[in-house]
């Protein structure tokens, strides 16, 4: 889980990238090193080998054959770091003197360069060697040919392996940057986890939390800093809004208190029965006018998310049976049949009045939605990562094109507009208290009838 | 009885004022949350009730002002903020009731009367009754002329409710947030199928009906002049 989000999250992939291009980096400025050391190995063997041949010419001019071989004796120890090879012949390439039993047979490279693999060459000397050798010849202005050979396999060799500890410092680099950046990337996103976390739960509608900053450095620190200024911005403007709807309350509700006031004044001074009739369906009027602004503003409020500091722990099973409770006798008035299936579930971390409210809404639309004789089904269950409340019914169900609409405010299925009492706000209000509580809610198909699922997170428990 | 009421809404201060003398209160106004607070410190009164959101000082503010100067005169506060966070800060302050605007009168006279009961009932009765109706609260029998009554619990807390109250008006918010513990707003009228069920039982076969149906307030258990 964990590392999947390592391997796909930007940061590694950025990493990655930059580990490549810096490996072709490296490789280009390795390349430049290498030619370098092999450049400075290759001339430092031309020099020698010039120097060589141009001494034993001097020592052969000089002294003829019995100086040349003083020179190869002095020069062919085993003492000497660099050992040479030499060979004088004749202008037919026949052994006058030298290191050599015969010519080798040399194949000409570029700038006047031999090379020959010496094994026959050097019947005197018992070396190992079977490789490369490097000659140049001199011609002498007698007509003698002066060559000077050079073992050539450990420049190879030492090249190879300068080589080779290049490619693999290369390889090391991207594995440990790889590596690196993996960690680097665990490290960054456990930062980013837990600032996603905090917004998360300030988005669930806990807006008195802030990212805490302090672990974090630099460019994240900054975040941190610029995410908690946006969300005060945020919490100013929303609190502005909810002054402004909190006085529309206070304003509008107080007039209605008035009117209501006064048509329940009107009714007791009234002794007509026709006028108090009349009166009395103009108080009910006016409830259910009240009744419904205050659903909205209810509904409102709590979308505002302001509502978390109601939150304790609490019994689902208590709240569930006590709603059950107070409905079944409704439910009986319709000869329903009330069934319940209830798991004893764990404490709940949430607002009791508000859930309280939830399933009441739900089972009262389920027994005002069923017709006589029909019947409801309340149950609680857990589930691994959720506790679930259900409310079915055998009713009339809702529409397949509706059920998306009925969390709307103020929609009302066609069939049931007019015929049964609602604002069309019973469910808006459930899902707001839902939503307040991290869950989910659903419409399924419970053939026939209707089948309400809830399912509320199983760990609420605030970040501290 | 003296009633100190503190509301900036001079009609709706008028209504109360009026409704209250006519309950037989002597009321004292104060139109903002200063002027209350100052009349609520230097004078003494049976019952407050507060508006929330008052001009200078601010009721609850006036309410804790009081607690923490050890006067415990029993308040109830008015409010257009009918939520249940506020409701909590409301009851946290110091407030013994809350009551939402907009309320019918006889919400707000009930709720007075049992804030101002509270304050007189203090020994531990033991024994309820109403006419011939009996309870015992420690047996948890219910009787009434000798008829023994099988009661649910929650019938038997919805009757316990109404019997410590008897005489007064309680309504169906009132039964709510005390016999079923919830603050909730109700789609239907569920309370009534509550009391009616609660009628059948203790009422049916007899000639004095003592639940009554209070029109457009709620109920009450008593002996009908």
């Amino acid at each position: 889980m964990f590392l999947s989000k390592i391997f796909t999250s930007f940061t590694f992939r950025f990493l990655v990238g930059y580990v490549a291009w810096l490996s072709v980096s490296v490789f280009m400025v390795l390349g430049v090193i290498y030619a370098f050391i092999a450049y400075d190995s290759f001339s430092d063997v031309h020099r020698s080998v010039n120097q060589e041949l141009d001494e034993l010419s001097a020592a052969y001019l000089s002294g003829g054959v019995e100086s040349a071989d003083t020179f190869i004796r002095e020069h062919s120890g085993p003492e000497r770091l660099i050992r040479f090879f030499y060979f004088i012949g004749d202008e037919n390439r026949q052994r006058i003197t030298g290191s050599l039993e015969q010519w080798p047979a040399t194949e000409t490279y570029r700038d006047g360069w031999l090379g020959f693999d010496l094994q026959d060459a050097l019947s005197t000397i018992k070396d190992p060697v079977n490789t490369e050798f490097i000659a140049r010849i001199k011609t002498l202005p007698s007509g003698e040919q002066v060559l000077v050979a050079r073992h050539y396999a450990d420049i190879l060799t030492s090249t190879k392996l300068v080589a080779g500890a290049l490619i693999q410092s290369m390889v090391v680099t991207i594995i440990l940057g790889t590596l690196g950046g993996a960690v680097a990337t665990a490290l960054s996103l456990r930062q980013i986890e837990r600032i996603n976390k905090t917004v998360r739960h300030i988005m669930s509608g806990d807006f008195s939390e802030r990212i805490d900053g302090k672990g974090s450095r630099g460019d994240l620190r900054q975040l941190s800093i610029n995410i908690n200024q946006m969300l005060d911005r945020i919490e100013v403007l929303m609190n502005g809004v909810r002054q402004v709807s909190d006085n529309i309350a206070h304003d509008l509700r107080t007039p209605l208190t008035r009117l209501r006031n006064r048509l329940s004044e009107l009714y007791n001074e009234t002794a007509c029965p026709d006028a108090q009739g009349e009166v009395a369906a103009l108080i009910e009027e006016a409830d259910g006018l009240l009744g419904t602004f205050s659903a909205l503003l209810r509904i409102t409020q709590v979308e505002s998310g302001n509502r978390r500091s109601g939150f304790a722990d609490i019994d689902l099973c208590t709240l569930v049976s006590d709603v059950i409770e107070l409905y079944e006798p409704l439910a009986q008035d319709k000869d329903q049949q009330l069934e319940t299936g209830m798991a004893k579930v764990g404490a709940f971390h949430g607002d009791r009045n508000l859930l309280f409210q939830a399933v009441a809404n739900l089972v009262d639309n389920a027994i005002k939605y069923t017709p006589e004789g029909g019947r409801v089904f309340v149950g609680l269950s857990v589930e691994p990562a959720a506790f679930k409340i259900s409310v079915a019914d055998s009713g009339v169900g809702i529409p397949a094109g509706d059920k998306e609409k009925v969390f709307q405010r103020f929609f009302r299925v066609e069939s049931s507009r007019g015929k049964q009492p609602g604002n069309g706000l019973g469910l808006s209000l459930v899902q707001a208290v839902v939503r307040l509580h991290e869950g989910e809610i659903s419409l399924e198909d419970n053939h026939p009838g209707l089948r309400v699922v809830i399912r509320l997170p199983r760990d609420t428990t605030p970040v501290v | 009885m003296r009633i100190l009421l503190i509301e900036d809404d001079n009609s709706v201060a008028d209504y109360i004022i009026k409704g209250l003398k006519e309950s037989g209160y002597q009321v004292e106004h104060a139109a903002d949350g200063k002027s209350g607070l100052v009349k609520a410190t230097t004078e003494e009164f049976d019952a407050l009730i507060v508006d929330r959101m008052l001009p200078n000082v601010d009721g609850l503010t006036i309410i804790q002002t009081l607690r923490a100067s050890n006067n415990n005169t029993p308040a109830l506060i008015l409010s257009a903020l009918g939520e249940v966070d506020d409701r909590v800060k409301g009851l946290k302050a110091g407030g013994d009731d809350y009551l939402t605007k907009p309320f019918a009168f006889a919400e707000l006279l009930a709720r007075i009367e049992v804030v101002l009961r509270r304050q007189e009932t203090g020994s531990a009765v033991t024994r309820l009754k109403v006419a011939d109706l009996e309870m015992d609260l420690l047996a948890h029998k219910v009787t009434r002329g000798g008829v023994v009554f099988n009661l649910q619990p929650r019938e038997y807390k919805l009757l316990e409710y109404l019997m410590r109250h008897a005489g007064q008006v309680v309504t169906r918010t009132m039964l709510l947030e005390n016999v079923w513990d919830y603050h909730f707003d109700p789609q239907t009228n569920v309370i009534d199928v509550h009391i009616s069920r609660l009628r059948q039982k203790i009422d049916k076969g007899f000639d004095q009906p003592l639940l009554n149906t209070v029109r457009g307030a709620g109920y009450m258990l008593d002996v009908p002049q």
